[in-house]
C-alpha cells in the first residue's frame, strides 16, 4: 500500500469524524421523536456563525466559541421545541418536514439578512498549524474536531444508556402516555433531548467553522451528508452514526483519490442504497 | 349535487382566470400554479394516498424535462415526444426503485428516494451525452406551433389545465377503485391491510409507478415552458421537496390539496420575490419561510383540511358540528 | 401698447414651454432591468454587482467630470435623451433558470424596461434572454461565458465579457512568457468543478491548449461545495504538474487553499481563472496563504488620479469590498448598455439595437482592461480582453501581465504562506 493511500484514508477517517460529530444531534431527535429535521444543516451554520462572531468580537478561539455555540444553539433547541416542534410532533410527518423546511428557510436567510452573503473564514492556524507524523499530516483543527466527536459520541451513548435522566428520555421515546403515568414528564424530557441535540450540532459547527468556510447557505451542502450518515447507521443510534460517518468520510475519500472526486458522492449514495437491501433498519439500528 | 358545487364554481374561475387577470405576468402565474399543482396532485397519488413520503421525486420530474429537450437537442424532434418518453423513463425507473425501496418503512424510504435522485442527478451531471453541467435547451425560436414556443403564456396555461384535470380525474378514479381501497387500508396499517389480503407490495409499486409517469408529465411540460433544463433545474432536490411541501401545504391525501397548496405557495413566492428580491437582503426567503412555518405548526393537515372541516361543520345540523374538531 | 401686450403674452407662453419641456425632460427616467443572483449559494456576487451598478449610476446620473473619457459621466444624466435619468430595477434570480425567466417577463411587460442586464448564471442567462429575445427588448449579458449564449442566433443578445476562448489564448501566451523568464510550464493540470462553468471553460481550454501544442494536459474535476478536497491535493502532489489552472468558485477555492497548505503542497505557477479567486472574501480568508497566485482579471486599479481607481473608491465606500474583476465587468457591461440609450436618443428597443450594433468604444473610455468594446453578427464583444495579476502581498492583486499594462514583475515560483 502506497504511502500516500495511507494519508488519503486518515485524511478520511478525520473527515469521517467530522460527519459523525455533526450527524449526533439529528440522530438524536430523530431517534428518539420520530421528527426528521430538514433544518439540520442550518443549526450546524449557526453554530458556526457563533464561533466566527465569538472571533471577530473577543478574538477567541475554539475554547470561546465552541462552549458559546454549544450554549445559544441549546437554548435555540429549547424554543424550537416548544414554538414548532412540540405542535407538529404527532402530526403526519408530512408536517415536520413542512415545518422544519420553513425553519431551515427562516434561519438561513435570517443570518443572510444580518450577516450578508459573503464567505467568511476564521485563521488557519487558529487551533494551531499542521503536525507532521512521519510523513503524515494532519491538521490540528481537524484533529480537535475528530476528538470531540468521539468524546461526544460517547458522552451522548453513556448519557442514554447508562443514567438516569437518558432511560427517562428513552421511556419517553418509548411510550409518552405511559411515562407520564410513572411521573415522567414528556414535555421536559423532549425539550431536554432537543436541548443537547441542537447543544452538540452548535458545538460541531464552532468546531467545523476552524478549518471550512462560513456562509448562510452551508447547511446545505451539509445536511445531505447528515441525512445519508444517520439512515445508514440507523436512527436513533448515537455509535452507528460514528461507524456511519467514518464509514462515508473513509469511502469518499478512498473513490475521491482512486475514482475521481466527480464519482465520490455516487459511490457513496449506490453504497448505502445497497446497505438499505440488506439493513433496512441501517447498520445498528433496531428493526 | 351540493358535492359538485364548490369543485365546479372553482373551474368555472380556473377557466375564465387568465380573461380576467389578463397581464402577461398573471397569466404565466397561473400557469406556474397549475404546472405544479399536476407535479404535486402526482405526488399526492404516493406520497398522500400510499403514506410513502417521496422526497425524490425530482427524478421522476428530470426523466420528463430531460425527455422532452433531449427530443428536440438530440433527434430534432418536437419537445412534445418528451411526455411519452419521459412517461416510459420514469414509469421503468419507478419499478426499479420502488421494488427495493417501497418496502423500507417511514424515513427510511424517504431517505432512500433523496439518494435516488441524488446519484441520478450527479450520474446526469458527470453525463456529457445529455449535456452534463451545461443542460439542454429547447427550440429558441419555434418552428411550429409543435415545438410548443410561445410568447405568452395562454397556450401554457390552457395546456396545463387540461394535463392538471386529467391527473385529479385519475386520481379520483383510481381513489375510488379497488386499488384505492387497498392504498387507504395500507396506510392506515399496512401489517393489517395484509393479513385481510390486500397486496399491499404490489399496489404500492402500481401507485409509485402512476405517480412517477404523471410527475414526468410535469416535467415536460415544465422545460417546454421554459426551455431549458440543467441538472439542477430538472433533477435538484430542491424540485422534490417543492412538490413535497405544496402538496403538505394543502393537504396530501385530499384530492384538491395539492391544488390549494400550489395555489397559496406559487404566488406567495412569485410575489415576495417581486416584491422583495431586489433588495438583496434575503426577505423573500425569512418571509417565505415563516408562513411554511406557521401553517405547519397551526395546521398540520393542511390548509384543504381546515377548510373541510368548515364545509362539513356547516353542512351538519347545529349541535353535531364540534365533535369533528381535533382536540 | 397693443403689440407689447400680445408679445409680452408670446413670449411668456413661449417661456412656460420650453420649462414645462426642461421638467418633461428633467422628470424622464429610463428603466433598465437587471437580474442578478441574489439569494442562494451565489449571492455574494448580486450583492457585490448591485453596488457596482448603484456607482455606475450615480456616475450617469450626477456629473463627474473628473473621470474624463468615461462615457456619460461629464454631465448629469443622459444627454442624448434631454437629461433622462437612469433607474434600475433589480431582480432577484434565487438561482433557478425558471425565476430568472419569471423575472425577466416581470420587468418586460410590468416595469416596462428598456433594456436587461443579466443574469450572471449562464443557464439563467439563456432562459431570461430567450423572453427579451420573443418581446424584442435588448439584452446585455457582462458576466455569463457559456459559448452556447452567442450561437442561438439571437437578435436582440449582446455580450461584453471575453469568453473561454479568449482565455485560452491570454494563457497560452502568458505560459510562453512565463517559460521565457525561466519558469516551468510543460505540464498542466485543469482543475475544475463540474458545474456548468468549470466544465465547459476546462473543455475549451483543454481543447484550446492542445492546438497550441501543449499536450501534457490533465484533468482533475471535483464536485462544486465539496466537503472535502484532500484527495484531490493529494493526487496533484503526487503527478507534479508545473501549472496548475484553477477552475473554482469560492468555496472551493478557499479550501483549496486551506487543504494545500495543510498538505505542504506548492505547485511551480498556480493561475486562477477569476470566479472564486477574485472574490475579496477569498483574499480575505486565504489572501495569506495563497501568495504568489496568478489571476485572471480585466481589472486594474491603475494610478491615483486616474479614473478606474477614482471608481474603484467610489465602489470601495459603497460596499465596503475592494473593487474586483466581476464586479468590474458588471459595471462595464451596465455602461455600456446606457452608452447605446444614450446614443439611440430614445428608449425604443429597435434604436437601442442598432445602438448596441454600432458601439465602437475605445480602451481609454472604459474601466476595464478590455482593448474594446465592439460587437460581431453573434453579439459577442470582440475586443474583450484580459490582464493576469498576481496576488504578490496576500493582500491585493496587481497587475504583472501583459508587460504594457504591468504594475510589478511577476514573482516566480508560487509562494503560497
Amino acid at each position: 500500500m502506497s504511502f500516500v493511500l495511507v494519508q488519503v484514508i486518515v485524511g478520511g477517517l478525520l473527515l469521517g469524524a467530522v460527519y459523525a460529530l455533526f450527524s449526533s444531534g439529528l440522530t438524536l431527535v430523530w431517534g428518539m421523536m420520530n421528527i426528521v429535521n430538514f433544518a439540520h444543516g442550518d443549526f450546524v451554520m449557526l453554530g458556526m456563525y457563533v464561533a466566527y462572531v465569538v472571533y471577530t468580537l473577543f478574538g477567541g478561539g475554539p475554547i470561546f466559541g465552541a462552549p458559546l455555540a454549544t450554549l445559544v444553539l441549546a437554548t435555540l433547541g429549547v424554543v424550537v421545541y416548544f414554538g414548532l416542534i412540540r405542535g407538529i410532533m404527532k402530526g403526519p410527518m408530512l408536517a415536520q418536514i413542512l415545518g422544519t423546511f420553513g425553519l431551515a428557510l427562516l434561519l438561513r436567510y435570517s443570518v443572510f439578512w444580518w450577516f450578508g452573503a459573503n464567505f467568511l473564514s476564521l485563521p488557519q492556524d487558529i487551533v494551531g498549524g499542521t503536525y507532521a507524523f512521519a510523513g503524515l499530516r494532519v491538521e490540528a483543527s481537524r484533529l480537535l474536531a475528530g476528538i470531540v466527536a468521539l468524546l461526544v459520541t460517547l458522552a451522548l451513548h453513556l448519557l442514554l444508556t447508562r443514567s438516569s435522566l437518558g432511560s427517562k428520555m428513552l421511556a419517553v421515546a418509548e411510550d409518552a402516555t405511559a411515562a407520564q403515568l410513572m411521573g415522567i414528564r414528556p414535555d421536559t424530557m423532549q425539550a431536554i433531548a432537543w436541548a443537547i441535540a441542537a447543544g452538540a450540532t452548535g458545538l460541531a459547527g464552532a468546531l467545523i467553522a476552524n478549518f471550512f468556510y462560513i456562509v448562510p447557505t452551508v447547511g446545505e451542502t451539509l445536511a445531505i451528508v447528515a441525512f445519508v450518515t444517520v439512515s445508514l447507521g440507523g436512527f436513533g443510534s448515537v455509535p452507528g452514526a460514528l461507524v456511519a460517518g467514518l464509514l462515508i468520510g473513509v469511502i469518499e475519500s478512498l473513490s475521491g483519490y482512486l475514482i475521481g472526486a466527480v464519482y465520490k458522492d455516487i459511490v457513496v449514495y449506490l453504497l448505502f442504497l445497497f446497505f438499505l437491501w440488506f439493513r433496512p433498519q441501517g447498520l445498528m439500528g433496531k428493526s | 349535487m351540493r358535492r359538485l358545487l364548490w369543485p365546479s364554481v372553482f373551474a368555472a374561475f380556473a377557466i375564465a382566470y387568465p380573461l380576467l387577470l389578463s397581464s402577461p405576468f398573471q397569466q404565466r402565474l397561473g400557469a406556474l400554479v397549475l404546472l405544479y399543482a399536476i407535479a404535486a396532485s402526482a405526488w399526492n397519488i404516493v406520497g398522500g394516498y400510499a403514506g410513502q413520503v417521496s422526497v425524490g421525486h425530482a427524478v421522476f420530474f428530470g426523466c420528463g424535462a430531460y425527455a422532452a429537450m433531449g427530443s428536440y437537442a438530440k433527434f430534432g424532434l418536437s419537445p412534445l415526444f418528451g411526455i411519452p418518453g419521459g412517461i416510459v423513463l420514469a414509469v421503468g425507473l419507478a419499478a426499479i426503485v420502488g421494488v427495493p425501496t417501497l418496502r423500507l418503512s417511514g424515513h427510511y424510504f424517504s431517505m432512500a428516494t433523496i439518494a435516488v435522485a441524488e446519484t441520478m442527478r450527479l450520474i446526469v451531471t458527470n453525463t456529457d451525452y445529455v449535456g452534463a453541467a451545461v443542460g439542454l435547451s429547447g427550440p429558441t425560436v419555434a418552428r411550429n406551433v409543435f415545438d410548443l414556443s410561445f410568447i405568452s403564456a395562454l397556450p401554457y396555461y390552457y395546456l396545463f389545465l387540461t394535463v392538471l384535470a386529467i391527473t385529479l380525474f385519475i386520481t379520483w378514479w383510481m381513489t375510488n377503485s379497488r386499488m384505492g381501497f387497498y392504498l387507504r387500508a395500507i396506510k392506515d396499517s399496512e401489517r393489517a391491510a395484509r393479513s385481510l389480503g390486500a397486496p399491499a407490495s404490489r399496489t404500492k409499486l402500481y401507485a409509485f409507478m402512476l405517480s412517477a409517469g404523471l410527475t414526468s408529465v410535469a416535467g415536460a411540460l415544465y422545460a417546454m415552458m421554459f426551455g431549458f433544463v440543467d441538472p439542477e433545474s430538472g433533477l435538484g432536490i430542491l424540485i422534490s421537496v417543492k412538490i413535497l411541501i405544496m402538496a403538505a401545504l394543502g393537504g396530501a391525501g385530499l384530492l384538491f390539496g395539492p391544488l390549494v397548496g400550489a395555489a397559496i405557495l406559487v404566488p406567495l413566492e412569485e410575489i415576495s420575490n417581486n416584491v422583495l428580491g431586489g433588495k438583496g437582503a434575503g426577505l423573500t426567503f425569512v418571509v417565505y419561510g415563516a408562513i411554511i412555518v406557521l401553517i405547519a405548526r397551526f395546521q398540520p393537515g393542511g390548509i384543504l383540511s381546515l377548510i373541510q372541516r368548515h364545509l362539513r361543520k356547516d353542512a351538519r345540523p347545529a349541535g353535531q358540528g364540534g365533535a369533528d374538531h381535533a382536540p | 401698447m397693443k403689440l407689447k401686450h400680445v408679445t409680452g403674452l408670446l413670449s411668456a407662453a413661449a417661456m412656460s414651454i420650453a420649462l414645462a419641456g426642461a421638467a418633461v425632460a428633467q422628470d424622464k427616467v429610463v428603466k433598465i432591468g437587471a437580474i442578478l443572483p441574489m439569494s442562494g449559494g451565489t449571492a455574494s456576487i448580486g450583492a457585490h454587482a448591485k453596488a457596482a451598478i448603484e456607482v455606475a449610476l450615480d456616475i450617469i446620473n450626477n456629473a463627474h467630470p473628473e473621470l474624463g473619457k468615461l462615457p456619460l459621466a461629464k454631465n448629469a444624466g443622459l444627454a442624448g435623451l434631454g437629461g433622462a435619468k437612469v433607474e434600475v430595477i433589480f431582480a432577484d434570480n434565487q438561482g433557478s433558470p425558471a425565476t430568472g425567466q419569471n423575472q425577466a417577463l416581470r420587468l418586460i411587460t410590468e416595469e416596462k424596461v428598456a433594456a436587461i442586464l443579466g443574469a450572471y448564471q449562464s443557464g439563467i442567462t439563456l432562459t431570461s434572454s430567450a423572453i427579451a429575445e420573443k418581446y424584442g427588448i435588448p439584452y446585455l449579458t457582462p458576466e455569463s461565458v457559456a459559448a452556447n449564449l452567442t450561437e442561438r442566433g439571437f437578435k436582440w443578445f449582446f455580450r461584453t465579457t471575453p469568453i473561454a476562448p479568449d482565455f485560452v489564448r491570454i494563457y497560452d501566451e502568458f505560459l510562453t512568457d512565463m517559460k521565457a523568464a525561466g519558469g516551468k510550464t510543460d505540464s498542466i493540470a485543469l482543475v475544475h468543478d463540474n458545474t456548468e462553468y468549470g466544465t465547459s471553460v476546462a473543455n475549451t481550454i483543454a481543447a484550446g491548449f492542445k492546438e497550441k501544442g501543449r499536450t501534457n494536459v490533465i484533468d482533475v474535476a471535483y464536485p462544486v461545495n465539496a466537503t472535502d478536497l484532500q484527495a484531490q491535493v493529494l493526487q496533484l502532489k503526487e503527478k507534479k504538474p508545473d501549472v496548475l489552472l484553477m477552475i473554482s468558485y469560492t468555496s472551493d477555492a478557499i479550501l483549496f487553499a486551506k487543504t494545500m497548505q495543510s498538505q505542504d503542497y506548492k505547485p511551480p505557477i498556480l493561475l486562477a481563472d477569476d470566479a472564486g479567486y477574485s472574490d475579496p472574501s477569498f483574499i480575505k480568508a486565504v489572501g495569506k496563504i495563497s501568495q504568489g497566485v496568478f489571476n485572471r482579471s480585466a481589472w486594474a486599479v491603475g494610478p491615483a488620479g486616474s479614473p478606474s481607481a477614482i471608481v474603484a473608491d467610489m465602489y470601495k465606500k459603497k460596499s465596503g469590498e475592494e473593487m474586483e474583476d466581476t464586479v468590474g465587468r458588471e459595471m462595464q457591461g451596465f455602461f455600456v448598455l446606457v452608452d447605446a440609450i444614450d446614443r439611440a436618443g430614445s428608449t425604443d428597443p429597435a434604436k437601442i439595437q442598432a445602438a448596441l450594433k454600432a458601439t465602437d468604444l475605445k480602451p481609454d473610455q472604459l474601466i476595464m482592461g478590455y482593448k474594446g468594446v465592439k460587437f460581431d453578427d453573434k453579439g459577442q464583444n470582440v475586443l474583450a480582453s484580459a490582464y493576469i495579476i498576481q496576488l504578490q502581498d496576500g493582500e491585493n492583486y496587481v497587475s504583472v501581465w501583459p508587460k504594457a499594462n504591468a504594475e510589478k514583475p511577476p514573482m516566480l515560483p508560487y509562494k503560497g504562506w
